[in-house]
């Protein structure tokens, strides 16, 4: 599709982000409390970003390898091996990208094992390469629903982080800068929700795609006023879009739901995929995990606690099943594409029966196709075309294909 | 009227291991078909047979099928499953379920009456089942595949390959050869293994069960002991090697019939 302005901004903003990662630095996970380390006074580094990065360039491959040698299994999520293995390699795809070069060494790594319990061990083995403290926050885990309980469970680690975050930094942290930070992350996160949201028009004016590429700033930069400033932008692009009938895929004849991973080595080959076959990905689980609808600076710790407890991959199959249907129904979806990656068996919603459920009481056809986040050993090109083309034409051709 | 001027169509189904070819008449009649290994970097024999149909029959539209469907220039590209279901349901206009093993997957195709695709599974990742996995452990147990068949049936053993790797298999095999188990015992052994795979896929119940591809073709016993092990009965497909082909011959009859209607 043309490109949007903010495709083009995007980048500038990303060198910006990274060129300026020179203060006292926190690691965080994606859906951790980031809100907290940027008001404590931190630059935020996430890691995930980062093994993304090394999918979608590609250059996981040659590093992935090197921490099996290592010790880490094959089976072993493909962002820490992928992440560990261009470490131990001592190269990093930021040098090339904004000049960096290593990526940056922390005062402080922070993880929350509200998505999984990888990150425990990817992030400790960094600790104790940088000597750098660890402090983990570990929420209850798969819950149906989130009670006051499990939300003080929480909250209360985060209290914990910050005392750990001010004797780093040396001073209190400043209540309402925490409060600032979290109006901003709301904002922020609502524009991603709007942002998405666009795709509920036929046709729709962007895909998965697209957003696995525009979401970087909700994830990076979630909490400042640059990603406000990013996500205004972008909805004032695809609204125009709206106004004009602007079809990401010309011809959209299909509408999908992707439900796991991005396969970052395969965006650009799976949009082609999908637009030439006249199907467009309209929403997905992952581009919604962003969206932190409970945040709310009145009340910053608890609300906090709540959001990040609530996402999608840490809920129960029930709480799982009635987020996806809803989505479906919002997004007048025709089919769901249930990606089951290979080395985050986390954030694989095909193994447990939720397509049959889903098939079952929504009668959407879904497809579970077999791959993985960065590891392309797991992906057959070849195999997986011809599932999805043979996926797009049953969703087309609801009707007799003998004459 | 010289038959052969008649409108005819070519479906080529390009499989991982061989290539099919099926051509049709205006009516749908399969009038020739014939099977090559796919070629690798030779093409001489594939294009030499491409353009015998060409001479002998006057090809409407071609359309490939397959792995290697969009490796030859064609009218029109499908997938193997979505012609299997049609090659299928010509003879079989049935809501149904189509079992085709072929040479490096298995497809559990639910069929429309009319050839549409309801739902399908195809197995991912790995060849055991498949027709390249009996090829490898026949070879290791010195089993000539065409005799498999026959062998098998000789046998009275129920005893399974465990392992689902081509080759840890091939090693338990190699056990099995070591321990005097005889050779039917060993045929048996493997088709049963084959059938555990082929069980184990999402079958849907109470639809009547078609089987086609290459290795049903060359291992015709097969079908009596999925039949046992599903506990229904299964019909192997009209040209079972061909269906795939014949299909994609079928989608290109109506792709032309289409164009000439607009
Ligand atoms: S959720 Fe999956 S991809 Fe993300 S860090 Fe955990 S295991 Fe890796």
């Amino acid at each position: 599709m043309p490109q949007l302005e903010s495709q083009i901004k995007l980048k500038s903003l990303l060198k910006n982000y990274f060129s300026n990662l020179n203060g006292p630095i926190a690691w965080c996970t994606s859906a951790g409390p980031a809100e907290i380390l940027r008001a404590l006074g931190f630059q935020v580094y996430f890691p995930e970003n980062h093994g993304a990065l090394l999918g979608a360039s590609r250059t996981a491959q040659r590093y992935i390898p090197k921490a099996h040698q290592f010790g880490y299994h094959s089976d072993v999520c493909s962002y820490l091996t992928a992440d560990i293995g261009a470490w131990l390699m001592g190269e990093t795809p930021l040098t090339k990208a904004y000049g960096l070069p290593a990526i940056p060494k922390p005062d402080l790594i922070v993880f929350n094992t509200n998505q999984c319990r990888e990150v425990a061990d990817w992030f400790s083995y960094f600790g104790r390469e940088f000597d750098c403290p660890v402090l983990g926050v570990y929420p209850p885990r798969h819950l149906e629903k989130v009670t006051k309980a499990d939300i003080e469970h929480v909250s209360q680690q985060f209290q914990n982080l910050i005392d750990l975050g001010e004797k780093i930094i040396g001073k209190t942290m400043d209540m309402d800068q925490l409060k600032h930070v979290l109006d901003l992350s709301k904002t922020g996160t609502q524009l991603w929700q709007n942002v998405l949201e666009t795709a509920r028009q036929h046709p729709a004016p962007l895909t998965f795609f697209d957003s696995c590429i525009l979401m970087a700033p909700i994830v990076i930069l979630r909490g400042t006023s640059e990603c406000v400033d990013f996500y205004n932008q972008l909805l004032v692009e695809l609204k125009s879009r709206l106004k004009t009938g602007f079809a990401a895929v010309p011809n959209e004849k299909v509408r999908i739901y992707w439900e796991g991973m991005p396969i970052w080595g395969r965006l650009r080959s799976l949009s082609d995929l999908f637009a030439e076959n006249g199907a467009a990905v309209v929403s997905s689980t992952y581009c919604n995990s962003w969206i932190f609808d409970d945040f709310n600076s009145r009340n910053p710790i608890d609300s906090m606690a709540s959001a990040y407890t609530k996402i999608f991959i840490n809920r129960g199959e029930n709480a799982k099943l009635a987020l996806v249907k809803k989505q479906l129904t919002d997004f007048a979806v025709d089919g769901v594409i249930f990606h089951d990656s290979k080395t985050c068996f986390n954030n694989t919603n095909s193994r447990f029966g939720l397509p049959q459920r889903v098939r079952d009481e929504m009668g959407i056809d879904t497809l579970a196709i077999d791959g993985d986040l960065n590891d392309l050993r797991f992906f057959s090109d070849g195999q997986s075309k011809t599932k999805i083309e043979t996926f797009i034409e049953q969703l087309k051709e609801k009707k007799p294909l003998l004459l | 009227m010289d038959f052969q001027k008649q409108p005819h169509y070519l479906g080529i189904d390009l499989g991982s291991s061989y290539t099919k070819f099926a051509v049709i008449n205006d009516d749908g009649d399969v009038v020739n078909s014939q099977v090559l290994p796919t070629f690798g970097r030779r093409r001489e024999r594939f294009n030499m047979a491409v353009d015998l149909m060409h001479k002998n029959y006057s090809i409407q539209k071609t359309c490939t099928s397959g792995y290697g469907r969009n490796s030859q220039k064609s009218d029109i590209q499908k997938t193997e499953i979505i012609c299997a279901s049609v090659g299928v349901s010509q003879s079989n206009p049935v809501h149904k379920c189509i079992i085709d093993i072929g040479g490096e997957d298995i497809k559990v195709i639910e069929s429309g009456s009319q050839g549409e695709v309801i739902h399908f599974h195809m197995n991912d990742k790995c060849s055991a089942g498949t027709g390249a996995f009996i090829t490898e452990i026949a070879e290791k147990a010195e089993l000539e595949i065409g005799e498999m068949s026959d062998l098998a049936q000789a046998s009275n053993a129920n005893r399974t390959i465990n392992s689902f790797c081509t080759v840890f298999a091939k090693t338990e095999i190699l056990g099995w050869i070591f321990d005097g188990v005889p050779i039917e015992d060993i045929a048996m052994g493997i088709y049963l293994s084959i059938t555990d795979r082929v069980c184990k896929l999402p079958i849907p119940h109470g639809l009547p069960i078609f089987l086609c591809g290459g290795v049903i073709t060359h291992h015709p016993f097969l079908k009596q002991l999925i039949e046992s092990k599903l506990g229904v009965e299964a019909q192997v497909a009209s040209h079972p090697l061909y269906a795939v082909a014949l299909g994609a011959a079928l989608l290109a009859r109506k792709s032309d019939s289409q164009e000439s209607r607009k």
